[in-house]
């Protein structure tokens, strides 16, 4: 069936891009401006949900062949390797730190172990939000 | 793929815009980024991913390269021979290449290889007339222009 909802299909295949984009954006910038890894994955969550909206389920199940519980688990695994990680520096665990370090073309990048904490944090954000979203959805 | 091109761009320049730092560094992980999404999200735009067609046009390139030098080395042993027993010919190269570009593209490559010339192109432009400069065998001649270059036009260009 030809639905005549050509518009939004359109405009969705360019804003689900700049959402996704930007919520890059907002997962990076939170070390030292507003952002994060919740904020991030709930933006990423929003852009994908909005995809669904547009396309339907069996189009974008095909797009995104990922199973959203696996991610919860996946982003839980990261937050707590990076914290038990600290072991093995002696320190007591979730101890963090950062570092300068100086990459080509880059330049001068601080990097800290926070993020990959972030990381996960981000991961299950976007599992648990899909989650929620597409069982109910699913729901008859 | 200029459709994606753009998007990959806008996708750059909004990262930098919005973390008001203007410089090549975080353009290039603007892009990135970017990059990394139309990978994530390839079965959603039209067309294949477009690195996957810069990927084709290196390959091309390289094997351009390739024969270039290999026919080379050929001609000099031909042209360095003390008794000249080349068998010259002309003969008809079909082709599956249908658009204007694919077909000029693979005739100039056939120019461009010593030994071989594209002396003109068929009326519906499916087939090439060629002279070549020594041709022991027409069959294996077309088989390994089809094998190699038209194939790689091929994966370029659809």
């Amino acid at each position: 069936m030809r639905s005549n909802d050509l518009i939004l299909r359109t405009t969705t295949a360019l804003i689900a891009f700049i959402l996704l984009g930007f919520s890059v954006y907002l997962f990076f910038a939170g070390h030292n401006s507003p952002g994060g890894g919740f904020i991030g994955g709930l933006m990423t969550a929003s852009a994908i949900v909005l995809m669904y909206m547009t396309y339907g389920f069996d189009v974008i199940r095909k797009v995104l062949p990922f199973n959203y519980n696996i991610l919860i688990g996946l982003g839980l695994m990261t937050a707590l390797l990076t914290a038990i990680g600290s072991f093995a520096f002696n320190q007591p665990f979730l101890s963090h730190t950062f570092d300068h370090f100086h990459i080509p073309i880059f330049g001068d990048v601080e990097l800290a172990t926070a993020m990959l904490f972030d990381l996960g944090v981000y991961l299950t954000v976007i599992g648990v939000t899909l989650t929620i979203i597409l069982s109910i959805a699913e729901d008859n | 793929m200029a459709f994606q091109v753009v998007l990959n761009l806008i996708i750059a320049f909004m990262y930098m815009f919005l973390s008001e730092t203007y410089g090549v560094g975080t353009f290039l992980f603007g892009y990135l980024i970017g990059l990394f999404l139309l990978f994530l999200l390839q079965r959603f735009i039209p067309d294949a991913f477009y690195l996957k067609r810069i990927y084709y046009i290196v390959r091309l390139i390289l094997l351009f390269l390739k024969e270039l030098v290999k026919s080379n080395f050929s001609i000099v042993k031909l042209v360095y021979k003390p008794k000249l027993d080349i068998k010259p010919g002309i003969f008809m190269l079909p082709t599956e290449l249908r658009s204007n570009w694919e077909v000029t593209l693979l005739a100039n490559l056939i120019t461009l290889t010593p030994g071989t010339l594209s002396v003109a192109v068929s009326d519906d432009q499916s087939r090439i007339y060629i002279h070549a400069m020594d041709i022991p065998d027409v069959e294996a001649e077309i088989k390994g222009i089809k094998d190699t270059f038209e194939k790689a036009i091929m994966e370029v260009t659809r």
